[in-house]
């Protein structure tokens, strides 16, 4: 029982020395990539979703105020955890205010998202700026609880120290890699970093230059099939639709006039080539066999 | 108002942009069939024999079709008369009609001159719903004179428009658009004057982002998931010829369609790179109808919103389709509503 009771105090003592790292690295993490999110959208509050909850004038101050607060509460956890922290930011005071100031942003943080869940159900949380879109659901709500709880957990904790022996290091490691998976188990943003590295541009929304397009058919079979029919190496109309590209060239087949038209797939290497052969005058016919021409079919 | 000068000069720009090569532009193209012969080439390849794209472009006889166009030559409490490209055409009201000026108003408040729009019950001359005068602007601010405002329409072509917001529909245009300033995005609908829009009331809520930095679209693996689902509206015909079946879209291939100036990006929906005239169908799934159209325009002012459509249920965001007015009534839109909740299909 005693022995249970030593382990049982390791793991605790463990699990609240290694909320004040975790804490600061979500607190900069997240003010990173909020200002990472500003200055590419060029507007502070684009996307940062609690400031909604507030009037239109303080969005602005609101953002900024926001990152501030995680960058210095972030930069306070580090600052006040070693045991080198000196002067006015040694352990104590100092070190219970900031770990009490991120339990309180944490806190405030579960009741705005809920605000915001219900004011704006489709917005973000934006809580790590771009990986933030998908909207506010009970999973980053209860990540905001944790974090809150792992704040008020850290308050009290003594300086930070290297682990005494191997057993303990290790059990350090196992809280550490335990919290990060539920914290992930909890973020929506991991699964839009694996959309990210996993993701290749479908053909369908590729932009292929139409040279490249030609190169390719030109050393295809089927240009080299019609290509002793066709009037002109230029064609006289390329369109694309989804991953197809099409070009059109005036030809003759047996001395009548014919239009060649080439398919061709977008895809990088060897892509695949279909061709066909229409009278030009084909299409250009309603229903009633008169000539269509411009303009398009009437109301009236 | 200096801005006048200014007004509509998208079709002398695009003029002279047309000069070059393989720019896809069916308004100003000296060849427009080529447009509407790419479904048969495109047949001819791949062999398909659809009905699809034979229909789109046949001339639908006028009994066939709902939507009529024209200018109010004259209103009894009994029959509205329109003058149409094709001529007169009568119109049968009854006490089920109903009338847009401004706002809702009974048909004999129609006038004389007002261009007109009107959905006809299925298969009767009788008027279900018309719309006079009925306008629409969307697009980035660019500057701003108290309640007046320019905007940019989103291409060279459709230019630049004025709008005066109604001092009564002030607050209710303010609460949707917060930022009236230059750089944001605006869409209102109102009463087509004389030169500038008459803002009456706001299509669709303000996006938080500027225009030049629309939100990136979502990452998309593999292929396109068609049908697409997603927010249709309409626009104003501008120089498309009046009773135009068809849609800008949203996304037509930057390398054959002209790389437009006001270009910020794919927008927040990926659809499939279309070429003018390819055919897509719309189907409108608040009021359960669906058409084949045309692609016949860029729908590059689309592309920058990344709103929902609320008429019927929440649509996913983005904006799939700009129809042209006459398709968004015959597929079943109201024009004050300013969208309905759509999914696209490629049609072949």
């Amino acid at each position: 029982m005693h022995v249970l009771g030593t382990a049982g105090g390791n793991v605790l003592g463990a699990s609240r020395e290694v909320q004040i790292p975790l804490l600061a690295a979500l607190l900069i993490g997240g003010c990173a990539a909020k200002a990472r999110r500003a200055l590419s959208a060029r507007s502070i509050e684009a996307g940062i979703g609690p400031t909604a909850v507030f009037p239109l004038r303080l969005h602005r101050p609101v953002a900024i105020a926001l990152c501030a607060g995680e960058l210095a509460l972030g930069g306070g956890l580090l600052l006040t955890a070693g045991p080198l922290a000196a002067g006015p930011l040694s352990a104590g005071p100092a070190a219970h205010a900031i770990r009490s100031a991120t339990a309180l942003l944490f806190g405030t943080a579960v009741g705005a998202l809920h605000e915001l869940r219900a004011r704006q159900p489709d917005a973000g949380c934006g809580c790590f700026g771009d990986l933030s879109d998908t909207p506010v659901s009970w999973r980053v709500m209860t990540r905001s609880a944790l974090l809150c709880a792992a704040a008020i957990a850290a308050i009290g904790v003594p300086p930070l120290h290297r682990p005494a022996s191997a057993g303990q290091a290790l059990t350090m490691l196992a809280v550490a890699a335990t919290e990060l998976v539920v914290i992930a188990i909890l973020s929506p943003e991991v699964g839009e970093i694996m959309v990210r590295l996993g993701h290749s541009e479908p053909c369908e929304v590729r932009r292929v230059p139409v040279s490249r397009t030609l190169a390719a058919l030109h050393g295809s079979a089927p240009w080299r099939h019609y290509q002793h029919h066709l009037l002109a190496t230029d064609p006289i109309d390329v369109w694309r639709e989804e991953c197809w590209q099409y070009a059109a060239f005036p030809g003759t087949v047996d001395g009548r006039r014919v239009e060649v038209v080439f398919a061709v797939y977008l895809e990088p290497r060897h892509p695949q080539v279909r061709a066909g052969i229409a009278d030009p005058g084909a299409g250009a016919r309603s229903r009633d066999d008169s000539a269509a021409a411009f303009p398009l079919p009437v109301s009236n | 108002m200096t801005w006048r000068r200014m007004q509509s000069h998208g079709g002398q720009v695009r003029r002279k942009a047309d000069l070059r090569q393989g720019c896809d532009d069916l308004i100003e193209s000296a060849s427009p069939a080529r447009y509407i012969r790419r479904s048969a080439l495109r047949a001819a390849v791949f062999g398909q024999r659809g009905s699809a794209y034979h229909s789109m472009w046949d001339r639908s006889p006028v009994i066939g079709r709902a939507t009529v166009t024209g200018q109010v030559a004259d209103v009894s409490p009994h029959i509205v008369v329109l003058h149409t490209a094709q001529g007169e055409q009568r119109i049968t009201l009854s006490p089920c009609t109903t009338a847009w000026r401004g706002a809702a108003v009974p048909p004999a408040w129609l006038r004389t001159g007002d261009v007109a729009i009107v959905r006809r019950h299925a298969k009767r001359n009788v008027a279900e719903r018309i719309w006079a005068q009925i306008g629409r602007v969307s697009g980035t601010i660019i500057e701003t004179d108290g309640t007046a405002l320019l905007i940019d329409k989103g291409s060279a072509r459709r230019g630049r428009a004025i709008v005066l917001i109604d001092k009564s529909s002030l607050r209710k245009i303010q609460v949707r658009f917060p930022r009236l300033e230059p750089g944001y995005l605006i869409d209102v609908i109102g009463l087509r004057q004389q030169g500038y829009l008459q803002a009456l009331a706001p299509a669709t809520a303000q996006p938080p982002y500027r225009a030049d930095h629309p939100p990136a679209p979502p990452l998309i693996s593999g292929r396109i998931p068609v049908p697409v689902s997603g927010t249709a509206v309409w626009h104003e015909p501008g120089a498309e010829p009046p009773g135009l079946l068809g849609l800008a879209y949203p996304a037509l291939d930057p390398e054959t369609n002209c790389e437009d100036p006001h270009a910020t990006g794919p927008g927040c929906v990926r659809l499939p790179y279309l070429s003018v005239g390819s055919a897509v169908r719309i189907r409108n799934e608040c009021a359960g109808r669906s058409a084949v159209l045309p692609v016949t325009s860029c729908g590059a002012a689309a592309r920058l919103f990344c709103d929902r459509c609320v008429e019927c249920g929440t649509s996913p965001r983005g904006r799939i389709a700009d129809l042209t007015m006459t398709a968004f009534v015959e597929l079943g839109g109201n024009l004050e509503d300013g969208c309905f909740n759509a999914t696209l299909a490629i049609a072949n």
